[in-house]
């Protein structure tokens, strides 16, 4: 059988990294690339690199910034009285293209599943009460998908947060059951943020 | 409701189907291992999005090939519904209308069936396993809100079995996240025993009266379900979490020393009696036999009670091995009611003269071709 070229087989290699990519593609994608233009294939690597450079995990909500703080933590004029508790960056972008919830955010990056070896130690949630110790906060939201494991990690929480005497507060209607945030339609969202239900 | 067109690509020893299917009575004729029974075991993915034969969708996709797909248009009260399911290696994908499903419990249920198939004797001979299986299967098919609970149920049993297991080697000591766990497994399995009793008594009904033809009045069966829950707790939600609340209470410590849950409806069972007597021990395999007919029979009435439809019929070889009453009974059941597809090597067996106008679709090494 003949051999791929070295630089060929290296790119197929590293597309063949990202998720739900495999043989097939990676060498479709790979022979794409070299006949893109130069100056694009350069942008490229160029963005590829940078993503990674440049973007840090906040230091306070766990969001993924520029700079840390993130704007959102930074932002003065945001509602700090409200912290509302999501799986994965993508969520508070969701949260932000609706445009009507204006208090700060909490990145788990995850939920409790032991299957997974996923425990509280290995998921944001010390920082969590950390944050909560300033007695800014009247509020937590949380906001964790329909799942199963979700649904724990969020009653988790309350019942960490619920000695502080906080109100903790979960999403309630308008989320269908199963359902991910990052597929919900704004409406929904803004339904489930207003309906949401004291745990 | 009928299932109208059905369309298979890659599908076990099909390659290509595209065939239409007559609303009354479908025959499967063919000699063995040509894929009769592969082609209803189609037909019933396609309502199921699993197989019978199989807990491993990879099985159903062809040789050599990279994804199964089953396309099938059913024909409702409401109108006629695209169904598209997809099995490849990395998984399964279901459409309603073309839409993409998320959740199975938005799928299953859209179109109903049932099997009719030798093992269907296990139902009552068979492993306490084998049972709830059947009564899961049912159920959910028809009713999304049990396939829900049950299907949240069993995804917090797999964490808190592991978490479980942790707590007893040591490799956690979290009891919040056991308490909070546990709640949500009382609250499904509150849900799903209820359920379970609701259905199981409402078989019984059917069950009873269609057992009674069959004996000609010998006989008298009823079931008897078997669950931690007490009796008295099963009527209502509320209720069952109390109980359950209670037995993980009482069990909660040697959970941890086992390294497993011991409670909950994953242990359940039910008992077939025939007038008063336990069949699987007591009964003979005629009688055995008459109680898992009985028991199918009656999911057709189910079904119509509580979907408000009749289901879909799929007899694997069984005419065969059913007796002439027995077949009569069945054929006079289903009549001009309920669409039926049954695989048989030869019409010989069959009672003719009760099987008016079939659609006969031979099988040969995975072609299909009509009279
Ligand atoms: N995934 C598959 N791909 C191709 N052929 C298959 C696959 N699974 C089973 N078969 C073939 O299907 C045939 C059995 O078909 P089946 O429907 O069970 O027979 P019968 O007509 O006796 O009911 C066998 O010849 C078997 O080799
Ligand atoms: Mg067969
Ligand atoms: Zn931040």
């Amino acid at each position: 059988m003949q051999q791929y070229p070295q630089p060929i087989a290296n790119l197929i290699d590293s597309y063949k990294k990202l998720p739900g990519i495999g043989d097939k593609t990676a060498t479709r994608l790979a022979f794409y690339t070299i006949d893109m233009d130069e100056d694009d294939v350069t942008k490229f690597a160029q963005n590829l690199i940078a993503a990674k450079r440049d973007l840090h995990y906040c230091s306070i909500c766990g969001n993924i910034t520029e700079q840390d703080p993130c704007e959102i933590c930074t932002d003065k004029t945001r509602d700090q009285s409200t912290i509302l508790v999501v799986e994965q960056p993508k969520d508070v972008m969701s949260m932000e293209r609706m445009n009507d919830y204006h208090g700060l955010y909490h990145v788990l990056h995850g939920v409790l599943s032991p299957i997974e070896g996923l425990g509280p130690e290995d998921i944001n949630i010390t920082s969590l009460i950390k944050r909560l110790q300033k007695d800014t906060v009247k509020e937590v939201i949380v906001a964790t998908n329909a799942t199963p494991e979700g649904e724990a990690t969020a009653r988790y929480i309350a019942q960490l947060i619920k000695p502080a005497g906080i109100k903790v507060t979960r999403l309630a209607h308008g989320l269908s059951v199963g359902s991910d945030i990052e597929y919900a339609d704004e409406m929904t969202l803004i339904k489930a943020v207003e309906g949401r239900q004291e745990m | 409701m009928y299932l109208d067109k059905l369309k298979l690509k890659n599908y076990r020893n099909y390659e290509n189907v595209d065939t239409t299917f007559s609303p009354d009575i479908n025959v499967f004729l063919g000699a063995n291992a040509q894929g009769k029974t592969n082609l209803l075991e189609s037909i019933y993915v396609l309502a199921m999005t699993k197989s019978h034969r199989t807990s491993n969708n990879k099985e159903l996709i062809r040789w050599g090939t990279q994804f199964a797909k089953i396309d099938g248009t059913v024909v409702k009260e409401t109108g006629s519904l695209p169904l598209e399911l997809i099995l490849s290696h990395q998984g399964k994908r279901a459409k309603v209308n073309r839409l993409d499903q998320a959740k199975l419990s938005q799928y299953i249920g859209k179109f109903n069936v049932i099997l009719f198939a030798p093992e269907d004797l296990a139902i009552v001979k068979g492993a306490p396993m084998l049972r709830r299986r059947f009564i899961d299967m049912e159920f959910g098919q028809m009713s999304p809100k049990y396939l829900y609970a049950l299907t949240n149920y069993q995804a917090i049993l797999k964490q808190r079995n592991h978490y479980l297991k942790m707590l007893q080697q040591k490799k956690a000591s979290d009891q919040l996240y056991l308490n909070v766990i546990t709640e949500q497994l009382i609250e499904y399995g509150a849900q799903v025993v209820v359920a379970r009793q609701e259905f199981l008594q409402r078989m019984e009904h059917w069950a009873q009266e269609i057992h009674k033809t069959i004996t000609l009045d010998q006989e008298t069966l009823t079931f008897a379900y078997k669950s931690q829950v007490p009796t008295e707790a099963l009527t209502d939600v509320k209720a069952a979490q109390a109980a359950l609340q209670e037995l993980f209470e009482k069990h909660r410590q040697r959970e941890i020393e086992q390294g497993t849950t011991l409670v909950g409806p994953q242990r359940d069972d039910v008992v077939f009696l025939i007038n008063d007597k336990n069949v699987q021990n007591f009964g003979s395999q005629g009688q055995q036999r008459t109680v898992a007919l009985s028991v199918k029979l009656a999911e057709i009435d189910l079904m119509k009670e509580l979907t408000g439809e009749y289901p879909v019929l799929l007899l694997d070889d069984v005419l065969s091995e059913l007796d002439d009453a027995r077949q009569t009974h069945l054929l006079k059941t289903i009549q001009h009611k309920v669409q039926t597809f049954l695989t048989t090597t030869s019409l010989d067996g069959v009672a003719q003269d009760i099987i008016q106008n079939p659609r006969i679709f031979h099988i040969e090494a995975g072609q299909i071709t009509t009279d």
